[in-house]
């Protein structure tokens, strides 16, 4: 069986700087994988390259079989694969039920003609989306604010809003961009849950964090980036004891002494 | 207000809009009425491109006079109906529009801003300066009656009353048209791009393509608009693309609040009369409308619409009593 996204070889260069070299990696169908590394290992690069926000200089990437290499964002959303940002972002002055709505009016074919004139159609796909939106609101523990702009939203919350948007399309493969940086524990454990839910209802994910021990939780599978380079990809109990991650997070010597120790 | 109420004030609002001309004859009430449909046509398509896709255009004037010129030429030079030459102008604005928007948005926001500056003042200098087709800053005056005949029916547009019955029912059909696009999905998406387009983009919206249809739809209604309310004025010259134009959509939207679609209309309805109120300031009117741009942007950001989004907001932040089992964080 071949993987539902597959990057081969994916190279971004800023001026002298590579910061993505020639990476390759494999996501099964069903699986949480997290990508990791220190700070400018080219992990938030790598992800803006496959879901086209910057053009790769190098690489081809598939999901499902379809090349995705090159296109538009919003080409590559329409194909299944979704993100949320670093930066949390949402519609301010949308209520969340339009917030999630959004998400989802560009996946369902059909044109502006019938969307002007409110047809039968369009009503039958914009309460099948509300339907799925107050599901997911509810999901991410937000429903009592539906109708709630979104500025009035906590940045935890945000952050929820965030991944309950990415899910509104029924993506192929959703990509989560820091989805616990600078959220409280309490926050932290709330999100690990939505993403487990989601992923039992047969989301594969793709999980860029700085936070080890969340992704050392909910994954099964870790890709460890360092300085553009991938250098080690595997469970995460083999990834903890790898002396060149231990190397690339402490440093030569700390890595040495680590190993010692344990 | 429940969308029934809403129907119903809709309803009585236009029979009272449309039972003025019967009710009085007098041609500064009708002129008033004239140049209020008009201008919030006008103000309406800015407030399509800038309040709902974030595109701030200077080029509504353009498309207003270029509609304008269209319809002329094709009638008096061509002897074309009043309105095949209307449609030709809009039909035409719509290509302009186009070309305008494709060949600056691939850039940006601000490139599209500045491209379409250009584009207004280069209509302007086109108009005055090539007079084999435009009759140069003499303009065309004496435009002749239209007349619209259809089976069983003339009717020769000669008074006030008739072009107020001619432009006050085109600008309910434009509004009608903008208000069914702000309020469809069209419209979400629309402001969704206005609010944070990566994420729109992110999430399968095309931002050039909603873009392009809000650009087209306020260039054909301003086009349209501007062939309907040169024929009212009986002349035509290069002042059709003034600054005074640009100036007073601009004030409109900014005090109905970009993206607000009652808000602008209101604020349109507003910017119809002032000038008249105002006209013992004489030069000074001009001064006075910089003014009030300024205080509208200090005092009250965002104009009505804003102000009614800050209580919107502000109500949902209240602290609010609720059962605390099924309390979230």
């Amino acid at each position: 069986m071949t993987a539902l996204l597959q990057v081969r070889g994916l190279t971004k260069k800023y001026l002298g700087l590579t910061a993505v070299n020639d990476v390759s990696y494999e996501v099964e169908t069903g699986a949480i994988v997290g990508l990791i590394g220190p700070n400018g290992s080219g992990k938030s690069t790598s992800i803006d390259c496959i879901s086209g926000f910057q053009p790769a200089d190098g690489g081809q990437w598939l999901l499902d079989g379809n090349d995705l290499t090159g296109l538009a964002p919003h080409r590559i959303a329409r194909a299944g694969l979704t993100r949320s940002f670093q930066t949390v972002r949402a519609y301010d002055e949308l209520t969340l039920l339009e917030n999630l709505l959004v998400a989802a009016q560009e996946n369902d074919g059909i044109g502006w003609l019938p969307a002007l004139l409110h047809t039968a159609r369009v009503r039958a796909a914009e309460a099948a989306a509300t339907a799925r939106a107050r599901d997911l609101l509810q999901t991410v523990g937000l429903a009592d604010y539906a109708d709630a702009p979104a500025a009035i939203l906590s940045y935890g919350q945000r952050k929820l809003l965030a991944i309950a948007a990415s899910m509104m399309s029924r993506p192929k493969l959703v990509v989560l961009d820091e989805p616990v940086a600078g959220v409280n524990p309490t926050m932290v454990r709330r999100i690990e849950a939505v993403i487990r839910k989601l992923n039992e209802e047969g989301v594969t994910l793709v999980i860029v964090e700085h936070n080890v021990d969340f992704i050392m939780n909910l994954c099964r599978r870790v890709v460890v980036l360092d300085q553009g380079i991938k250098i080690a990809d595997g469970p995460p109990g083999l990834i903890r004891s790898d002396p060149r991650v231990l190397a690339a997070y402490l440093g030569k010597q700390g890595a040495e002494e680590a190993t010692q120790r344990g | 207000m429940s969308a029934r109420q809403l129907l119903l004030a809709v309803i009585a609002g236009l029979i009272a809009l449309f039972a003025i001309p019967l009710l009085t004859d007098n041609d500064y009430v009708l002129a008033l009425g004239i140049s209020f449909a008009a201008m919030s046509v006008l103000a309406g398509g800015l407030n399509l491109i800038w309040g709902y896709t974030g595109l701030l255009s200077f080029a509504q004037v353009g498309f207003f006079g270029i509609g304008a010129y269209t319809a002329v030429l094709l009638v008096v030079d061509l002897g074309w109906s009043l309105w095949a030459g209307v449609a030709a102008g809009g039909v035409l604005c719509v290509v302009v529009g186009l070309l305008v928007g494709y060949s600056s948005l691939r850039l940006s926001r601000h490139a599209f801003a500045i491209v379409s500056l250009s584009f207004a003042l280069l209509c302007a200098i086109i108009a005055r300066d090539w007079p084999e087709l435009t009759r140069g800053s003499m303009g065309i005056p004496g435009l002749p009656t239209p007349e619209l005949k259809l089976p069983g029916l003339r009717w020769r547009i000669v008074d006030p009353a008739d072009y107020y019955y001619l432009l006050m029912g085109f600008a309910a059909i434009a509004h009608g048209l903008i208000y069914l696009v702000v309020t469809s999905r069209l419209g979400r998406a629309m402001r969704a791009i206005k609010l944070n387009e990566p994420l729109a983009q992110s999430q399968g919206v095309n931002p050039l393509a909603y873009r392009l249809l809000a650009l087209s739809l306020s260039a054909l209604l301003s086009g349209i608009v501007g062939g309907f309310f040169v024929f009212y004025l009986t002349i035509i010259d290069p002042s059709i693309f003034d600054f005074y134009y640009t100036e007073t959509m601009l004030i409109s939207v900014v005090i109905g609040g970009p993206g607000s679609f009652w808000g602008v209309l209101l604020a349109s309805a507003v910017m119809a009369v002032l000038p008249d109120l105002l006209r013992f300031t004489t030069d000074l009117r001009m001064v006075l409308y910089g003014v009030a741009l300024i205080a509208a942007m200090i005092l009250f950001p965002g104009g009505i619409g804003g102000w009614l989004y800050r209580r919107r907001v502000a109500r949902w932040r209240r602290p609010q009593p609720r059962d605390p089992a099924k309390s979230t964080p």
